[in-house]
């Protein structure tokens, strides 16, 4: 059986998906939030707008377990190197 | 109005013809796209269930599933009573799918935006900084 100390970080197949069920999170989120801008529909609008809530839930749940993978480091503030140029 | 439009008559970016029911076919295509995301997050969450030993990332992730499964069924719900989706009859859904393909094939034939589409300007450095500082 499982046991603490196995239990503490993350196996690395683990991270993997936690890596990309947060991204794929993000861009629902990303996406969900622009597009109520488009929608005419009212219904549709909320049913989205209650996916947005859902998607905000859901990142933080994730990024909770997702610090606990072994490359888990601390997220900084601003941009620490330039990512565009 | 100059065009240099392929087929200038059936689709021009200024014609009022071509806002005839362009509220509908915005809702259907955004709820068709909700869909899909809803159902590839179900998919997303099962797959990534599969790999999951810890407890913690099994319980939230059963958990999304299962939000992924409500979701999911709440958009479809609202797209058949809506009539943007017909799980049933497939007749109907045969001409919206035709309908919605040729309609974006030819809004993409359009040229919507214009040329220098670059909008970085006053974003690619940092607020007060003078042009040619340090990269942002």
């Amino acid at each position: 059986m499982l046991n603490d100390k196995k239990t503490r970080t993350l196996a690395d197949h683990e991270a993997l998906e936690l890596h990309e069920a947060l991204n794929f999170k993000t861009l629902c989120l990303a996406k969900s939030k622009l597009m109520q801008g488009l929608v005419f529909d009212q219904e549709l609008r909320a049913l989205m707008e209650k996916d947005v809530q859902m998607n905000i839930q859901a990142i933080t749940d994730l990024q909770r377990i997702y610090s606990e993978a072994k490359f888990a480091s601390e997220i900084p503030e601003f941009r620490p190197t330039p990512i565009l140029n | 109005m100059e065009s240099n439009q392929a087929d200038p008559i059936r689709m021009d970016a200024l014609d009022p013809a071509n806002s005839l029911n362009m509220p509908e076919m915005t809702d259907m295509t955004l709820a068709t796209d909700f869909l899909v995301r809803a159902k590839e997050g179900v998919r997303n969450a099962a797959v990534a269930l599969t790999e999951a030993v810890s407890p913690e990332a099994r319980t939230l992730l059963k958990y999304q599933l299962k939000q992924g499964i409500q979701l999911h069924r709440e958009i479809a719900e609202l797209m058949v009573r809506k009539n943007w989706f017909h799980p049933y009859e497939l007749e109907e859904q045969f001409k919206l799918d035709g309908l919605s393909a040729v309609n974006t094939v030819e809004i993409a034939k359009q040229k919507l935006f214009p040329d220098p589409a670059n909008r970085k300007g006053m974003f690619d450095r940092t607020p007060d900084e003078p042009k040619g500082g340090p990269p942002a």
